[in-house]
């Protein structure tokens, strides 16, 4: 029998992480739209798959992008951490790089050349005087 | 007594066999990031709610994900990655091993959409253009798969269209469902046989 290339048939999967303690292995659920027969509507239908996480990097909540692995790991891990896609937190909107938070950008997105308004004060060089007595 | 829900057409197997995207074999992941409000966002929406049912029928094996509020602008991402080839024949040439192993370049490459303000059928056609089947292949493809299957072949109810010439219009029946006429039947043409021979 001549060897198989790959194990699975899921050569390459997104998923989020549900669970991480495991030993350098993290738990993904991976959803794919199923079409129901009778309603003839697609539903997210779940499945669990581990991967290896070698510098255990996955938090709980990350959406991974997992490769299958050539061969089986171990009985139940057959794929590999490939790439963080989005880092629960700490999101990078791939359009512009910035780190992003739902709707808003966390970071400014021009770079502003403006004097920030702590250094426009030092400028100013206002010393304190005694207020005008009020008649 | 009407369909239920709003735009119920969407769940009709003419609709989603209507789906013009069929995406190349090499792409995997589909990811769809898209805001439930705001007016950039409408056309992201549009095509979640009315295009990307008819892209999974037709490609049922490519993951089709939607991520909501996540980031301020929409946008579709791709995830491609080469089919393997199986080796299931010739283990002792190590040439084409190597050569398979080359052309089995399995780096997942991405391709990023932005589809910010734009209509779901501009979209749509867009994702068309970019990794999706052109006519002409689809066209070659069906051809193909009907070269396979000939109508003029006899057969297995399963792989033919026909079983026997009887149950074409025109043709003699079976005669377990119609009874032949007398002169066609075996006993009478054997009892001719032996009147004429006597």
């Amino acid at each position: 029998m001549s060897t198989r290339q790959a194990s699975v048939h899921a050569k390459w999967i997104i998923g989020q992480v549900i669970g991480t303690k495991m030993k350098k292995t993290a738990k993904v659920r991976v959803t794919r739209l199923v079409l129901d027969p009778y309603l003839l509507k697609y539903y997210n239908k779940r499945k669990t798959y581990f991967a290896h996480d070698p510098l255990e990097q996955c938090t709980v909540g990350d959406v991974v992008l997992l490769k299958a692995l050539p061969e089986k790991r171990s009985k139940h891990v057959n794929h590999e951490l490939e790439e963080i896609v989005y880092k629960v937190g700490q999101v990078v909107d791939p359009l512009t790089g910035k780190r992003v938070a739902g709707k808003q950008y966390l970071e400014p997105l021009t770079e502003s050349t403006e004097v920030s308004l702590t250094e426009k004060l030092e400028q100013l060089n206002i010393t304190a005087s005694t207020p005008p007595s009020v008649s | 007594m009407p369909m239920k829900g709003r735009f119920p057409i969407r769940r009709t197997l003419e609709y989603l066999q209507k789906g013009e995207v069929v995406f190349k074999k090499s792409v995997n992941i589909m990811t769809v990031n898209y805001n439930t409000h705001g007016d950039l966002s409408e056309g992201a929406r549009k095509f979640v709610f009315f295009n990307i049912p008819q892209i999974q029928y037709k490609n049922p094996w490519v993951q089709i994900m939607m991520f909501k509020n996540m980031t301020p602008s929409p946008f579709l991402r791709f995830y491609l990655g080469k089919s393997f080839v199986l080796l299931f024949f010739n283990l002792f040439s190590i040439l084409w091993y190597l050569l398979v192993l080359l052309l089995c370049l399995d780096d997942g490459e991405q391709v990023l959409v932005d589809v910010e303000g734009k209509d779901h059928k501009e979209i749509m056609n867009h994702v068309k253009t970019i990794l999706g089947k052109s006519d002409k292949v689809l066209e070659a493809e069906a051809l193909a798969k009907m070269e396979l299957s000939n109508p003029a072949n006899f057969g297995p109810k399963r792989y033919f269209l026909r079983e026997c010439i009887s149950e074409v219009e025109g043709q003699v029946p079976h005669p377990g469902f119609v009874p032949l006429p007398k002169e066609m039947t075996g006993k009478y043409r054997a009892k001719l046989a032996a009147a004429s021979d006597e």
